[in-house]
């Protein structure tokens, strides 16, 4: 075969017009082609090879590339096919010839891909990409060249859908497209079954949101591979239905929801997904809220339980839009409300005051319950935060229990856990006092020595010996003086632990019979979660015994043969210890004797093991052996160390009786103590409040379970000290005085706060959206005003002299009012004569009488609490001109960051200012005010707010309510100034709250402020001014709820329009010149208290 | 029918009526000595303490105790009879006029009429007037006993225009609880400075177990355990609750007991609900009631 010369060698004449590669490609080509191509063929190809070339000035490159290529594509497949081939590349190179270039350079790679019928189609659609522009050319040109690539990954339907999806986007950018295609690439070969979803969803965002569809590439493949694998689809389709609700951000819900659902256990991500489904028909807009609660919620109940929680969320959602989005952000009480009705378990948040109060009555002394994270935090030697444990003045809990099917239930576990933990202080477990009698046991502690030891690290004390010793006596706890007795430390240490947690076990069963079940029940729990004792170590074996002997196990208990009779003695030392009269100096003796008994054990394997009755051993003879009067428990040596002998480890511990430290915890104690004597007035400093010896304490302690690399003084010893006297307030921190203005900003999204410094507090906010409030929402943070001078005060009493006086009068009339004599009363100090006189009248005339006969001076207390709150808000820094013009308005940038600068300057301009602002009105009506207050003798309170976001509501004190006047509110006042934003809300539940631990007749708060409220974030979706004046209102109704009369004083002219919602039927005035408020504000307070 | 009509009440003039029946008292410390030698030197007395720790009952006891001993030593058996040492109490309220004390005049027919207040028969007959609750009157009425408690022992009553010498039998006795009152009703430095001053609080457990044993009637276990939830209920006075349960709550919830209430029941009508209104107060109390009898 072969093709005649003379036709190559005319084309190869022709091509030699054209640059050189052009030629090249054909001679090569030519040579290919003729082992599979007929002559006939061929020769057309030569044809169309040269009419290609001619076509235009620039489609040489183009067939040049079509001459390439050609051999392979036409390899396998029929020539027709081949032929359609061809004239699409040539009608493509019509159109343009790089377009053309690209489709031919494309081409080997896609017609492996797809059917021989689809290559049209792929050049027609490829070609409908191009609109006559260089931009649109380039962006058919990139489809071309993509497509081997998307056609590894998508089908050629699945192409055809995505080139309308670029064909869509080209229309409004063709940069856009382009990328586009590029991040297709990337992404499709990720997402496997889940492309044609992801299609759909591409495709569904349209026209109108075609600037998502590049975030959704650059997210879709990170955010399904968090999603569980089969439910991919199921997670695309729903974020297409999202995606149709025109408001939704596709890329923020991928990312959201599927980081989401990232957090969740996989095998729920079916449950949640189809609830989203049934969510998304009802208002799309809740889904990624939905979602994104999820982890939050799913951590209280389990997924069954979610079902119940969704059910409520939706009726809640028929009915206001509002509220069931605040219901899916579990931002409102309701769904929280809603949460603890369905979970089991329950949280020490919610109870803790309940258990607070259950402590503090067992115990008879001040207790607090707080989280075990808390006390870990502390770095004072507690390590565990899964368990229960007190340091004295702290039970400290785990967070939540959920370990049982009801909430009763577990309920009573931590009811049972404090009550366990409350009876180390009722029962005096940390008041152990080494030269106090036992009441059970002889007291051979008194008669043993302390074992010398050796410092534990050759480093801090090693050397100074005797003077060590002696500072440290000062030291040394009742407790450590007795385990200094012993050799082991560690093993009296548990000893001691189990036989005090046995004897507060057995006094709260006898003490409380109303507990004593659930009491068996925790222990019974925490006897099955106990190692099996056939198989350890003997020494450990037998520990581990007394351990579930201490737990009430009765039978059943395997001990190692060859020291049944030691096990026998062990029961028998223990069960002594239980009678109602046991003191801890009992547990010390017991303690003492089990150590004499376990420590001539060797903690080596048994062989034989047969077992115990653990119960109902009769106390007798709980003589500990002979010999150890005369050698002293911790004199022992432990005998010739056999070689198999391992080191004693300690039993785990057991979770509801938790950390017991009682060195650490009656040093702490002593500390404590220490520290007060130290506090009070006229005390020298305390002696030996040394740091390095309480290091060597504890470096000593078994307690601490620090890591000893090397022999070395333990790392940590010092850290623990240094925290160890923090705790006891040895230290005494800075406290800054002056108000810092260094915020904290929380997630402004999401979720409740917490308490975290002290005088700090928490308030709820009301979404009138969403009816319903949003729990612990704001933080207060109270602080008083710093002192500037007292000048500012006495200026003003001289230059409102007038004025003052006027006032003081006034005020001092309202005083005898309160002697007023009343009469016609049916009983009284003393006949009323007219009265008397009219019923004798009345009764000659035969009418019949009153028998209102007498008067009485009616004393009227005055009985009057009030709290004024100032608004220190920026925009009192205004001058009272500028006031006038103009109608005041919060522009302040939202971003913290801009917020800073803006401030910055605003101050800067206040400083330069020669003019009067609205806060020095304001501050010179405080001085009047009080002027006032102080003739009648009421009862007041004068504080400012101010802050920025609901993290940093600013609460200042000028006059605490029973704090006397004094100079130093005088300096107080100097300091008035304006600050930040105004959020009213907190302020007035803060105030509230204040004044309703008063018990006064009347109780007034008073609110003067200059404008409406408003704070970062105080409005619903960043817009709505009316959620702030809404907040404001209930704060206002709380108040009068709790018998205090709200009032509200603005100097804002355009108040009228909020004022009337904001106070609806509470008083309130605007007042129109703001010179009248020094003048006004006591006449209102008069009118307000009379 | 007859036309008689049966009384179903006892009427007493006021300063007839007297303690005749020995009250049950345990004393806590030297309570009663001490009563007894004020009363020898007609000093008069202010009891401070608690609600319902047995105030009025220690009154009441010693009314009845030194009649009785008065009685002995007039080898007069029917000096019962008479009215010396009768006990008159007056619960103080904020509305408490003079009047209500001394007497008023009433209108009868087209006359006045005079009569007695509590204080002046008091006076008259030489009976221990008990002021219960001191502080809950009006300072001016205080006041009014100022003359009667220092050496002049003399009520003024200003409307008849006399002045009336106490009866030698006559001694004054006031009470007031100083937890619950604000500083608004403490009592006045002048008046309290006319007291001899004895304080009570609630008995010890064992002490007050034989207390509710022997005043409700329910056994010694269920009165210890009574005691011991009056005890832990006491703890949280401050903490939540202004005052603890009272040995009178105690005494009604072992009651109820000794009727076939379930004790937890009966605490909680009679102690939980009766301390606070404080629904997070209730079940801290709640538990602790639960932890100390079995259901």
């Amino acid at each position: 075969m072969g093709l005649s010369d003379e036709i190559v060698g005319a084309a190869q004449e022709e091509l030699r017009k054209y640059p050189s590669s052009v030629g090249e490609e054909f001679q090569r080509a030519v040579r290919m082609m003729e082992e599979t191509v007929p002559p006939a063929q061929l020769e057309e190809w030569v044809k169309e090879g040269l009419s290609l070339t001619r076509l235009t000035v620039r489609s040489w490159e183009a067939a040049s590339e079509f001459f390439r290529v050609s051999p392979t594509v036409v390899r396998g497949r029929s020539y027709t096919t081949f032929q359609e081939w061809t004239r699409w590349g040539n009608v493509l190179c019509q159109d343009s010839p790089t377009m053309a270039v690209a489709y031919f350079r494309a081409s080997p790679g896609v017609v492996d891909e797809i059917d021989a019928e689809h290559i049209p189609t792929w050049a027609s659609v490829g070609r409908g990409l191009y609109k006559g522009t260089w931009k649109s050319t380039a962006l058919a040109g990139r489809f071309f060249e993509a497509s081997p690539g998307l056609l590894r990954s998508l089908s050629f339907q699945e192409l055809l859908r995505f080139t309308k999806i670029i064909d869509m986007l080209s229309h409004r950018s063709y940069d856009l497209a382009v990328e586009c295609i590029g991040l297709a690439r990337d992404t499709f070969p990720r997402l496997s079954g889940d492309r044609d979803a992801f299609i759909s969803l591409l495709s569904a965002l349209g026209e109108g949101n075609w600037r998502q569809v590049k975030g959704a590439f650059e997210v879709g493949s990170r955010a399904l591979q968090k999603v569980e694998r089969v439910q991919g689809p199921r997670f695309l389709r729903l974020a297409q239905k999202v995606a149709q609700a025109d408001t939704a951000d596709l890329p923020a819900f991928l990312t959201e929801a599927s980081d989401a659902l990232g957090e969740l256990d996989r095998h729920t991500h079916a449950t949640v997904l189809g609830m989203a489904e049934v969510l998304v028909d009802l208002a799309p807009g809740t889904v990624v809220e939905f979602i994104k609660s999820c982890p939050i919620v799913l951590r209280r109940i389990n997924d069954q339980q979610l079902a119940l929680w969704f059910r409520e969320g939706i009726r809640l959602l028929r009915e206001t839009e509002d509220g069931g989005m605040a219901y899916f952000k579990v931002e409102s009480a309701h769904s929280e409300e809603m949460l603890d009705l369905i979970s089991s378990g329950v949280e020490l948040d919610r109870v803790k005051d309940i258990l607070r109060l259950y402590c503090l009555a067992l115990a008879g002394i001040e207790m607090d319950i707080a989280v075990t994270q808390e006390l870990v935090g502390k770095d004072i030697g507690w390590v565990s935060k899964a368990h229960a444990t007190t340091e004295g003045t702290t039970v400290f809990l785990p967070p939540v229990v959920d370990q049982y099917p009801t909430k009763e239930e577990n309920f009573t576990w931590y009811k049972v856990v404090s009550t366990h933990q409350v009876a180390h202080l009722e029962f005096g477990s940390f008041d152990f006092r080494f030269d106090r009698p036992a009441t059970l046991f002889e007291d051979l502690r008194l008669s043993l020595a302390p074992v010398e030891r050796k410092p534990k690290g050759p480093g801090a004390a090693a050397g100074n010996g005797s003077q060590a010793t002696k500072d440290q006596q000062a030291w040394i706890t009742d407790v450590s003086h007795f385990f200094d007795l012993f050799e082991d430390r560690k093993l009296i240490l548990d000893i001691f632990t189990v036989v005090e947690d046995a004897r507060l076990d057995y006094l709260v069963k006898a003490d409380y019979p109303g507990i004593r079940d659930s009491y068996r029940k925790v222990q019974q729990g925490a006897l099955k979660a106990r190692p099996s004792v056939e198989g350890l170590p003997a020494r450990e074996a037998l520990m581990e015994f007394l351990v579930q002997w201490s737990l009430g196990a009765e039978e059943g208990l395997m001990v190692p043969q060859e020291y049944a009779e030691e096990v026998r003695a062990l029961a028998r030392i223990a069960s002594t210890l239980l009678a109602p009269r046991a003191r801890v100096e009992d547990t010390a003796e017991a303690a003492l004797r089990i150590y004499e008994v376990l420590s001539r054990i060797p903690n080596r394997e048994a062989d034989d093991w047969e077992e115990v009755e653990a119960g109902g051993e009769d106390a007798e003879g709980a003589e500990p052996p002979k010999e150890m009067n005369e050698s002293g428990a911790g004199a022992s040596p432990p005998e010739a160390q056999p070689r198999d002998e391992q080191a004693y480890r300690s039993p785990q511990d057991v979770d509801y009786r938790g950390d017991f430290k009682p060195e650490l915890t009656q040093l702490l104690a002593q500390l404590r103590m220490l520290q007060e004597q130290a506090n009070l007035p006229g005390a020298a400093p305390p002696q030996g409040l040394g740091k390095e010896q309480l290091e060597e304490l504890l470096a000593r302690s078994a307690e601490l379970e620090i890591p000893t690399a090397d022999g070395q003084i333990p790392m940590g010893a010092g850290l623990f000290a240094n925290n160890l006297l923090r705790e006891a307030g040895v230290s005494n921190p800075q406290s800054p005085d002056y108000p810092s203005h260094l915020f904290v900003h929380s997630d402004e999204e999401h979720g409740a706060l917490e308490v975290t410094e002290p005088q700090t507090y928490l308030y709820d906010e009301w979404d009138f959206r969403a009816g319903d409030y949003k729990p612990r929402w704001c933080m207060v943070r109270e602080k008083a005003l710093p002192e500037g001078e007292v000048t500012f005060y006495q200026t003003t009493l001289q230059n409102y002299a007038g004025l003052i006086s006027r006032v003081q009068r006034q005020f001092e009339l309202v005083l005898p009012e309160a002697f007023r004599k009343i009469k016609r009363l049916p009983d009284g100090e003393e006949f009323d004569l007219d009265a008397v006189i009219e019923a004798i009248v009345d009764r000659r005339v035969g009418s019949s009488p009153s028998d209102k006969l007498y008067w009485r001076r009616n004393k009227v207390i005055r009985d009057v609490a009030v709290v004024f709150l100032l608004d220190m808000s920026a925009s009192t820094a205004e001058a009272i001109e500028d006031h006038r013009r103009r109608a005041e308005d919060w522009d302040a940038p939202e971003d913290p960051g801009e917020y800073m600068v803006w401030l910055r300057a605003r101050r800067a301009q206040g400083l330069r200012r020669s003019y009067k602002r609205i806060i020095d009105v304001e501050k010179e009506s405080t001085v009047l005010l009080i002027r006032a207050l102080e003739t009648i003798g009421d009862t007041y309170g004068i504080y400012g707010f101010s802050g920025y976001g609901r993290e940093n509501v600013e609460f200042f004190v000028i006059k605490d309510i029973l704090e006397p006047f004094g100079e130093r509110i005088m300096r107080r006042i100097d300091k008035i100034a304006p600050l930040h934003a105004t959020r009213m809300g907190p302020a007035i539940r803060h105030a509230t709250r204040k004044l309703a631990r008063l018990d006064a007749k009347t109780k007034i708060l008073f609110l003067i402020s200059d404008g409406r409220p408003q704070d970062r974030g105080y409005s619903r979706e960043g817009v709505e001014k009316e959620y702030a004046v809404h907040d404001t209102k209930m704060a206002m109704a709380e108040a009068r709820r709790m018998d205090i009369t709200p009032f509200c004083l603005t100097v804002d002219r355009s108040g009228h329009d909020y004022l009337k919602t904001m106070m609806s039927d509470m008083g309130y005035e605007v007042l129109d010149d703001i010179t009248q408020l020094p003048e006004r504000l006591p006449y209102l307070y008069r009118k307000l208290t009379v | 029918m007859t036309g008689q009509t049966t009384k179903l009440y006892k009427e007493y003039l006021i300063e007839e009526f007297g303690v005749t029946e020995e009250p049950f008292y345990v004393p806590i410390g030297d309570e009663i000595e001490l009563f007894e030698a004020a009363y020898a030197q007609k000093l008069p007395v202010l009891f401070k303490g608690p609600t319902g720790c047995g105030k009025t009952r220690f009154i009441e006891y010693m009314a009845w105790r030194l009649r009785h001993s008065s009685a002995r030593v007039a080898g007069d058996g029917d000096g019962l009879l008479d009215n010396r040492l009768a006990l008159i109490t007056i619960a103080c309220h904020e509305d408490l006029t003079s009047s209500d004390l001394v007497g008023r005049y009433l209108l009868e027919h087209d006359s006045t009429r005079w009569i007695d207040g509590p204080l002046t028969r008091a006076v008259k007959v030489g009976a221990i007037c008990y002021l219960d609750e001191i502080v809950e009157a009006r300072k001016d009425t205080t006041v009014l006993i100022h003359p009667l408690t220092d050496h002049r022992r003399i009520l003024p009553i200003e409307k008849q225009g006399i002045l009336l010498q106490a009866h030698e039998d006559f001694l004054l006795v006031i009470s007031y609880n100083p937890g619950y009152q604000s500083a608004l009703k403490d009592l006045k430095q002048s008046t309290r400075q006319r007291f001899v001053s004895i304080e009570f609080d609630y008995p010890p457990r064992e002490l007050e177990a034989k207390i509710v044993e022997h005043e409700s009637g329910v056994d010694a276990d269920a009165a210890m355990a009574l005691a011991k939830v009056g005890e832990k209920v006491r703890n949280l006075r401050d903490h939540g609750l202004q005052e603890g349960a009272s040995t009178r709550l105690l005494i009604y919830a072992g009651k109820l007991i000794a009727q076939g209430i379930s004790p937890r029941r009966a605490c909680q009508v009679a102690v939980t609900w009766a301390v606070t209104d404080d629904h997070q107060v209730h079940r801290s109390i709640e538990e602790v009631v639960s932890s100390i009898f079995p259901a």
